[in-house]
């Protein structure tokens, strides 16, 4: 198993999920986060020139993070899903993450391994 | 690659922000979380707290940075005192860009 972690726009969300579901994988847990890249936030321009631009004036962006655990041979499909949906070109388009999951456990039935992600 | 999961002090993350910044760390990604430690959360007079606010700090890092990145969040974050909060190591397979689908870091 593996959890796909993936970090968008806040705007994408429903999109992302939406087409998560149309492909087959309902299951998430989403999760509000803050954070930045290599662009260190983001520099405020205002729109009427009075003012100079600040650099690094927003420290941290808000995000979400949607968590995704699949089986193994689902992580290509789930990853070229999120990439899709949220690629718009621009900064700020997220990162996506796959790290090894052991075990998983359904709590209600007590099923675990692949029967629990299924 | 390694994704390093930091539970700090809510009031610390700036100061953690700014010296993994300066020590070449500069993109992460932070929740506000509730937990507790081995105290079992802490005790005011006749109220109990069981769960107190912390923020985890997310940052995936090449493997050969780790201990350099692990070093700066510990000093940062540290104050001495119960509460400082815990880091965890966990490995990450693959990274990816969404804007270019680049592979990596």
């Amino acid at each position: 198993m593996k959890e796909v972690l993936a970090i968008i726009q806040m705007n994408k969300m429903e999109e992302t999920k939406n087409a998560l579901d149309v492909v087959g994988f309902p299951a998430f847990n989403a999760y509000k986060v803050q954070g930045r890249g290599k662009q260190r936030g983001l520099e405020i321009v205002y729109p009427s020139d009075l003012e100079e631009p600040q650099k690094g004036s927003v420290k941290f962006l808000p995000k979400r993070m949607i968590s995704v655990v699949v089986e193994d041979e689902f992580v290509p499909a789930v990853v070229a899903v999120i990439t899709k949906i949220n690629r718009t070109g621009n900064i700020g388009d997220g990162r996506i993450f796959v790290i090894p999951i052991e075990e998983s456990v359904r709590i209600r039935t007590g099923e675990r391994g692949s029967e629990a992600v299924s | 690659m390694k994704m390093i999961r930091a539970i700090v002090r809510p009031e610390k993350v700036d100061a953690v922000a700014d010296a993994l910044e300066a020590a070449g760390f500069v993109a992460l990604t932070k929740l506000d979380v509730f937990g507790r430690g081995k105290q079992k959360g802490i005790r005011v007079g006749e109220m109990v707290y069981d769960s107190l606010s912390k923020t985890m700090l997310m940052i995936v890092v090449d493997d050969e940075k780790l201990e350099e990145a692990v070093t700066v969040i510990e000093d940062s974050a540290r104050t001495g005192k119960v509460g400082d909060g815990k880091i965890f190591v966990t490995p990450v397979e693959e990274a990816y860009t969404i804007r270019t689908g680049a592979r990596g870091l």
